[in-house]
């Protein structure tokens, strides 16, 4: 059975771009246009892997990695990290909240393929 | 305003006229209240007076005048400001909302790229064109295999009516020599009666056996020459029948080699087309894979909306600063006269505190040389 992961970001087409490399390496996908919508969307749903972006209205991505890390149901479920940001201590903040990889934008769909394959879940 | 304030505008106000009052009071000590004395010091204040009221005039228009261009000012950040930054706002969504659209109409296309890859080249899934091109050539072999068989049934068949041929001439040969007996035996009975009659009444029994004999050789030269008309008609019914399976089987020798020939163009055809549609289908399938590439290509390129997206909603912000500073700046004059300036570092301080990005920042500093920042193959694991 295929793995879930679900990508959080503000922009439809970049989720769009994320879906298409992981849908072509097998993968299911639920997208997330920010924090809140991806909580609601998490009740219920195994979900082997999140990519979140970091700038996002009503909850951005560290909010959102805190968030999910008091989810008992999703206390492992790795995050990663996929944003513009560039700043060491905007990094520093999303490993101290949790988040497993920090992958900048513009992102190659190869690079970001195999830090799925690396930290998805079993 | 405080009354020190006020005490010291009004002081301003009237410089000149102290300095006149004060150089005709000195006039006037100095010259002993002499009427010369007196007008030259009514002539000091007069213009001490008129240079007042000239310069208040010039103070007054200044005045208005930075009140109005304070006033503009605060006009520009109320109402041309907020029109900038909707344009600015606009053109962001309908660029978010047009690439997006792009995006999803790209994605659609490597979706069916790929169900088309997935797709085997032919109907069947089991099996290759080649392999049905084999299984065909095979079931047509066999089909010629069932002619050739035919054919060589017919060609037992006419060796077996060819041999029956020679024993319808051995049936002629025994028809003849029935006839001859027949003959012979009838002479004989004929000797016979002769005898018979020169016996006499002795002879009498063997006459009558004679003419006995005579019936019987009667009886078999009709036998015999019945037998020569069966035997002359079934001949001609077996040559008849020969003459039929040798046009027959010379027609389906013919008819056979003749399909053979034709079996073996059309598997070469066959074959010549199943490559060529083989060779064409594996074309097809890199040239869809290539497109597919290039078009995940060409989506990946399209990240650069949402960098786009972010810079120009950090200007917007930044922009929308504006008016309430310059609102603040025209409350202070029109309370005070003063004019407080336009704090533009604290304004590009807090826009530079919004940057995400490090071409932002390069900008900010004025390195304008700075494109698009490459795909990006920066990962940190924690």
């Amino acid at each position: 059975m295929a793995k879930t992961i679900m990508i959080v970001d503000d922009s439809a087409s970049l989720r769009q771009v994320v879906s298409i490399s992981l849908r072509g390496a097998g993968y299911e996908v639920i997208e997330g246009c920010d924090g809140t919508d991806a909580l609601k969307k998490l009740t219920g749903q195994k979900i082997h892997l999140i990519i979140s972006d970091v700038n996002m209205p009503n909850m951005d991505g560290i909010s959102l990695v805190k968030a999910v890390k008091a989810m008992p149901a999703y206390k492992f479920t790795p995050i990663v990290m996929l944003t513009t940001e560039s700043q060491d201590a905007k990094k520093q903040e999303g490993q101290a909240a949790g988040a497993k990889a920090w992958v900048t934008k513009p992102f190659n769909p190869p690079q970001l393929l195999a830090v799925v394959q690396k930290l998805v879940l079993p | 305003m405080p009354t020190s304030v006020q005490f010291l505008w009004l002081k301003g106000q009237f410089n000149s006229s102290l300095v006149g009052l004060v150089g005709g009071t000195g006039i006037v000590v100095a010259g002993g209240r002499g009427i010369v004395g007196v007008m030259a010091a009514a002539g000091l204040v007069c213009l001490g007076v008129l240079a007042d009221i000239r310069q208040a005039r010039r103070c007054s228009r200044s005045r208005d005048e930075t009140a109005s261009y304070v006033a503009s000012t605060e006009q520009l950040g109320r109402d041309v400001l907020p029109v900038w930054s909707a344009h600015l706002e606009s053109s962001r969504a309908q660029m978010e909302v047009a690439v997006a659209e792009l995006t999803q109409r790209f994605a659609a296309i490597v979706d069916r790229l790929d169900q088309t890859l997935k797709t085997p080249l032919h109907g069947n899934q089991e099996h290759g064109l080649a392999e049905i091109f084999e299984q065909s050539n095979r079931e047509l072999q066999s089909v010629l295999d069932s002619l050739h068989s035919a054919m060589e049934s017919n060609r037992d068949m006419h060796a077996e009516v060819q041999r029956l041929d020679r024993f319808i001439e051995e049936l002629q040969q025994m028809a003849t020599e029935v006839a001859h007996i027949a003959f012979q035996t009838n002479l004989l009975a004929i000797n016979a009666a002769i005898e018979a009659a020169h016996a006499g009444e002795n002879g009498r029994s063997f006459g009558v056996l004679a003419q006995e004999v005579r019936k019987l050789s009667g009886v078999s030269g009709e036998t015999g020459n019945r037998m020569s008309q069966k035997v002359k008609i079934i001949s001609e019914a077996i040559a008849a029948v020969h003459h039929a399976a040798a046009d027959s089987a010379k027609r389906e020798e013919s008819s056979a080699v003749a399909s053979e020939a034709a079996i073996h163009r059309v598997l070469d055809q066959f074959r010549t087309v199943t490559q060529g549609l083989e060779h064409s289908a594996e074309t097809l399938k890199q040239e869809s894979a290539g497109i597919q590439t290039e078009v995940v290509e060409a989506l990946v390129q399209l990240q650069f909306q949402d960098r786009v997206s972010q810079r120009m909603t950090h200007v917007r912000q930044n922009m929308e600063r504006l008016p309430s500073l310059l609102t603040e700046s025209l409350q202070a004059f029109d309370e005070s006269g003063s004019l407080k300036p336009v704090d533009a570092t604290a304004l590009l301080a807090e826009l530079e505190g919004s940057y995400v990005m490090a071409d932002e920042r390069a900008t900010h500093a004025g390195d304008n040389t700075a494109g698009a920042p490459a795909i990006s193959d920066e990962v940190t694991f924690f």
